[in-house]
């Protein structure tokens, strides 16, 4: 007996490595899965090439063909344009990947971080360095805008002048009056919630002008930069601070290798991880009902935690989120070093209403004038 | 609108009033995961329900008038309707009681929505009924200031310059011009001219 599962990743077009990254991550479960003896899996998979209208029409059309369960989408907006086709055909989408919170569907299992999960860490981190001014960038949309508003609040509340905020519609390479007001307006750091072409040009322009700028620990700030595109950055994304759910440096020799045999990059990224986690947690939850009714596989999945690439994940049967452990890491010569990661698995909290206020003590803005 | 509406309701609480314990029990646990304390109850509300309560999340296929401590649509506190029939009559009913914000039960998934409308509804609701109650209140004292600008005018001027001297007296007293007529013939001539 086997099961149907759809992958929906743009593996052509403007996110292309994060769609490559996370498909890679998929087939290397299904897989080291079959290879151990478990439970069947027969991927169908299907290429939106970042055409949002493509995300519609290929999940109808697979949950028309008796796919039942897909792991996939990258962005927010792809996401929710799937959603009212699985409500309306009975389907069921593992997401992997961070989002902006401020959702909770019943046809969907988020398995990517949430904001507690990305900003709130990243922002804790920028207010305890005694930053004092930041310039807030996104692409125009909802990650774009949902992400940089999550921080302007908490950045406010830590005490932290925003000097700027500004959004490029996405796929756009019209950042180049955003560097000019940057260089101008000098802040401590810039939070990148860019994607695409828009972040990779951005980030090399800030820093072919600024080439000091790359000196300063967290002079730029991402809540969704992996290893899938870490190297189209080059030297510009030095000290670059990213908050996530899953670094390279946490790779086991299992997912090294599936990142040597399937991803183009032969690098883990935490789109590769999670996609991994999320066909484990499927053919655990598919093991457990003996079915791939969506229904029975999600109350599978929520029994109990699953042992997966990127740890044991459990899954929240209200919010439908996954516990995951944030980490901050530094960016240096392509690669990630973790600086910073929570001792254990943290409940995802996609409406920020369990959070407290940050625990930074600000000092006062003083300084001695002779 | 491009403000940011209320959506922080963590230390609220609710009172779900609903026929079904399960649908209680999956009502308050979506609460709990926004930190929001749910007080349940499949028998109406208790004693002191309305009043602890944050908000109310009710059952409108069972609502009905008698069931609220309070006159029909002028809930203290923002309502969210659960709909389960869809039966036109009970839609009315509840359009009746001026439901805040309406959640279908198959979609409790949208709580958080259906509570940041509802907050957002009885803002404007209250904010409507302050400005009604004002209006109400001016139109009561239209007559106090035609009989103060007579009063006025027996002090010599025109009936221009008694509104004139009735304008000035409300700026100066920070009140409306109905309130300044009703001091004015509160005071009576002897305390004016005494007051001038």
């Amino acid at each position: 007996m086997s099961y149907k599962l759809g992958l929906i990743f743009s593996t052509t077009g403007s996110y292309a490595a994060l769609g490559r990254s996370a498909l890679a991550g998929a087939m290397g479960a299904i897989d080291r899965i079959a290879q151990r003896g478990g439970v069947r899996i027969e991927p169908v998979i299907r290429d939106p090439g970042g055409d949002p209208s493509a995300y519609e029409a290929q999940t109808a059309e697979l949950l028309d063909a008796g796919v039942r369960n897909i792991v996939g989408a990258i962005t927010s907006w792809s996401r929710k344009d799937m959603i009212p086709i699985l409500e309306r055909k009975g389907g069921l989408l593992w997401y992997p990947c961070p989002y902006e919170g401020f959702e909770c569907n019943d046809h969907v299992v988020y398995l990517g971080a949430a904001p507690n999960h990305h900003v709130v860490p990243a922002i804790d981190w920028i207010a305890a360095q005694g930053m004092t001014r930041a310039y807030l960038v996104g692409s125009n949309y909802v990650w774009g805008w949902e992400t940089l508003r999550l921080a302007r609040d908490r950045l406010q509340a830590c005490g932290i002048e925003v000097v700027g905020e500004r959004y490029v519609p996405l796929g756009s390479t019209a950042y180049h009056h955003l560097v000019d007001e940057i260089i101008a307006t000098d802040p401590d750091c810039v939070v990148n919630s860019l994607i695409g072409p828009s972040s990779t040009g951005f980030v090399q322009a800030l820093g072919a002008r600024d080439p000091g700028r790359g000196a300063r620990p967290g002079h730029l700030v991402s809540f969704n930069q992996t290893e899938a595109d870490l190297a189209e950055l080059g030297r510009h994304a030095d000290n670059l601070l990213s908050a996530g759910s899953f670094f390279a440096e946490d790779a086991g020799p299992d997912l090294a290798a599936v990142a040597r045999r399937h991803a183009p990059n032969k690098e883990v990224s935490c789109f590769l991880a999670t996609a991994h986690a999320a066909v484990e947690l499927f053919a655990a939850a598919v093991a457990r009902a003996g079915t791939d009714a969506p229904h029975a596989v999600f109350d599978a999945v929520t029994d109990a935690p699953v042992e997966t690439a990127i740890g044991l994940v459990g899954i929240d049967p209200v919010l439908r989120h996954a516990a995951l452990t944030p980490r901050l890491a530094l960016a240096r010569d392509g690669k990630f070093r973790v600086i910073a990661r929570a001792e254990c698995a943290v409940p995802a909290d996609p409406y920020l209403s369990r959070q407290s206020a940050p625990p930074i003590e600000r000092r006062p803005g003083l300084r001695i004038v002779r | 609108m491009t403000g940011i509406p209320q959506h922080h309701f963590a230390g609220l609480s609710a009172c779900i009033l609903h026929r079904s314990d399960d649908a209680i029990r999956q009502v308050a646990e979506r609460c709990d995961r926004l930190g929001i304390r749910a007080i349940g109850s499949s028998s109406g509300f208790g004693a002191d329900g309305a009043s602890v309560a944050d908000m109310i999340i009710l059952d409108i296929d069972t609502g009905h008038d008698g069931a609220f401590p309070w006159a029909v649509a002028e809930a203290p506190v923002p309502v969210v309707g659960l709909i389960g029939s869809e039966s036109p009559g009970r839609l009315g009913w509840a359009l009746g009681q001026q439901v805040d914000a309406f959640l279908p039960m198959s979609a409790l998934g949208n709580l958080f929505s259906a509570l940041v409308i509802a907050h957002a509804t009885f803002e404007r609701r209250s904010a409507m009924a302050r400005e009604r109650a004002e209006v109400a209140h001016m139109r009561a004292g239209r007559l106090d200031v035609v009989r103060a600008v007579i009063a006025l005018m027996a002090d010599g001027g025109d009936e221009a310059l008694a509104l004139k001297q009735l304008r000035t007296m409300a700026m100066v007293g920070q009140t409306t011009l109905e309130g300044a007529a009703r001091a004015v013939l509160a005071d009576g001539p002897a305390d004016r001219a005494r007051d001038a």
